[in-house]
């Protein structure tokens, strides 16, 4: 390679660069006149999608999730706590999710980000309302114990689409998750019960063997952004970044609409409009399902 | 453990049944949970551009502590901050709330931040972004014993990987003493009932030290044994870390 030659490629390249970051809109409506996204995908495709369970050994469920360059790690550790007198045979699902310092350069330590309580809000929202686990499930002792399920989400780098990383790592996650083997002691405490003493103890075990949740409708989710007449699915930080019209739809395996979201945006979204958006969602979600039975091979749903 | 006070209900990990002793881990003859020898390091792993909204990141591996560090800047400085000829360092590290094996302990070790810009400090060249900030920013995924050291290499690591001058990689080593016995790279279950620990952050091709902290009772023999086994240690850690970072910068070529 000759160094004339190289210098010029550097500043073509160079110019494109600076284009796109002083223009971000017209670069951004070039590429779709052309049918392209500015990461050379077609308008309807998603980013590549990868899905790892167990990544955190010490947690009793765990996934790590991958939308393109966005990446969730979700643990699910359990915890006993007496059930509130309402429903005494219900356990307890807290959802949390955190954008660390560490997942994009507008978060900063003491500050935390925007969009983390509202992604934690409608993830809770979403996994409550699709049914997907029986809280009594969760039970251990009527009125004196239940299982709490803390499920935190950490984005670990954010590029966009974060709700549905988020929910798919979620969703993933609780797939994962292998709840312990207990016994009652005489105080009344929860107590481990491990394979080789287990025979021994005269307790009284109140989940004989580890088991593992029943999920009877798993929800997957598509965001959509809308610009003029253009859908663009499955957004990157840059492009949600110029444009601010997003739509995102939660649909369960069995095609069920379970969630529609759409926060504002100077774009109105047509009839047309939100049923092409469910009709992408509804591809994705069969393509999300068959990653995550890949992984889970004798999970049933 | 679960008991503790008679603060609102909250939740406990239901602990193993079996109450057994602490396992009495200075016998004469005891061996170290993972089975490794006294001076044996785990194996480290080591990856740049573990995230690519950041400038520059790295993610670190040492059996099963796990951390990521993502370097932003150098970019504009709080508005607050005065005028300065010279660079500033900005350091945060962070835990998951799974990191620990009870939920949401990490947060107890707001030192870390602190040490973190101590060790790094020094191997920065900061005069080379002057009027500018970089931030380091570190998560902690998994706490297993030997967290600050790990989180340090891997910083230096992330900070190389955005481009930001420094003297020398800055590699951190630490160990732990047990009564006669020096062991390095504690994990938690060391940590937990060592007598004293002795940190070394250094830059091993120019063969000095950004930060040493010594803990607990030492004699003097003891510490300079402790020191040699650290510095070697991070010789071979730098090394370790050069490696990832030329392979890096020969896939990028390709």
């Amino acid at each position: 390679m000759g160094l004339p030659n190289a210098f010029e490629d550097l500043s073509s390249e160079l110019e494109v660069d600076a284009f796109r970051r002083l223009f971000p809109l017209r670069y951004f409506e070039r590429h779709l006149a052309e049918s392209i996204r500015t990461d050379g995908r077609p308008l309807g495709k998603a980013r590549e999608t990868s899905i790892f369970l167990g990544a955190v050994a010490s947690a009793n469920g765990s996934a790590l999730v991958k939308i393109g360059s966005t990446t969730m790690l979700t643990a699910i550790k359990m915890e006993v706590m007496t059930p509130s007198l309402e429903s005494p045979d219900e356990g307890c699902l807290a959802i949390d999710f955190f954008m660390p310092p560490i997942c994009s350069p507008i978060v900063r330590p003491g500050r935390p980000a925007e969009a983390s309580p509202v992604v934690s809000k409608q993830l809770s929202d979403t996994i409550s309302s699709s049914k997907m686990i029986d809280l009594k499930e969760l039970s251990l002792v009527s009125g004196k114990a239940a299982w709490m399920a803390y499920l935190d989400i950490y984005c670990l780098d954010a590029d966009g689409a974060l709700f549905d990383a988020a929910l798919l790592s979620a969703v993933a996650a609780l797939s994962h998750l292998q709840i312990p083997a207990v016994a009652m002691n005489d105080d009344g405490k929860i107590v481990l019960v491990s394979d080789e003493d287990g025979r021994k103890q005269a307790q009284e075990p109140v989940n004989k063997e580890k088991r593992k949740l029943t999920l009877r409708s798993i929800p997957f989710s598509l965001t959509c952004i809308l610009h003029k007449n253009y859908i663009l699915a499955d957004p990157t930080a840059e492009e949600e970044s110029i444009v601010e019209t997003h739509v995102t739809i939660v649909l369960d395996t069995s095609g069920q609409l379970i969630s529609l979201y759409k926060p504002g945006g100077p774009v109105l979204a047509y009839t047309s409009a939100i049923q092409d958006c469910v009709a992408l969602t509804r591809q994705r979600v069969k393509e999300l399902k068959s990653f995550l039975d890949k992984e889970n091979p004798d999970m049933e749903v | 453990m679960a008991g503790k006070g008679g603060a609102t209900p909250a939740t406990y990990s239901p602990s193993p049944t079996t109450d057994k002793q602490k396992p009495a881990l200075f016998k004469e003859d005891w061996v170290r949970p993972d089975g490794r020898g006294f001076h044996q390091c785990r194996p480290a792993f080591f990856r740049t551009g573990a995230v690519n909204a950041a400038s520059g990141s790295a993610y670190a591996e040492f059996g099963n502590t796990k951390v990521i560090v993502s370097v932003f800047g150098p970019r504009e400085s709080k508005k607050a901050m005065m005028y300065s000829d010279i660079g500033r360092l900005n350091c945060n590290v962070s835990f998951t709330t799974f990191a620990t094996p009870v939920r949401g302990q990490g947060s107890d070790h707001n030192e870390y931040s602190a040490m973190l810009h101590k060790a790094l400090e020094g191997g920065i060249i900061l005069e080379s972004f002057p009027k500018t900030t970089v931030d380091v920013f570190a998560l902690v995924l998994e706490s297993s014993g030997s967290d600050l050291p790990v989180v340090i290499s891997c910083a230096s690591l992330a900070l190389a990987d955005a481009g930001i001058m420094m003297y020398d990689l800055v590699a951190s080593v630490s160990v732990s003493s047990f009564s006669k016995n020096l062991v390095i790279d504690p994990v938690l279950e060391e940590e937990n009932c060592q007598d004293g620990s002795l940190m070394i952050t250094c830059m091993p091709s120019r063969y000095e030290i950004t930060q040493l902290t010594v803990t607990g009772e030492w004699s003097s023999p003891k510490i300079n044994e402790g020191m040699q086994l650290c510095l070697d240690a991070c010789a071979k850690l730098a090394k370790i870390m050069r490696s990832c970072l030329k392979e890096a910068a020969s896939d990028s070529k390709e």
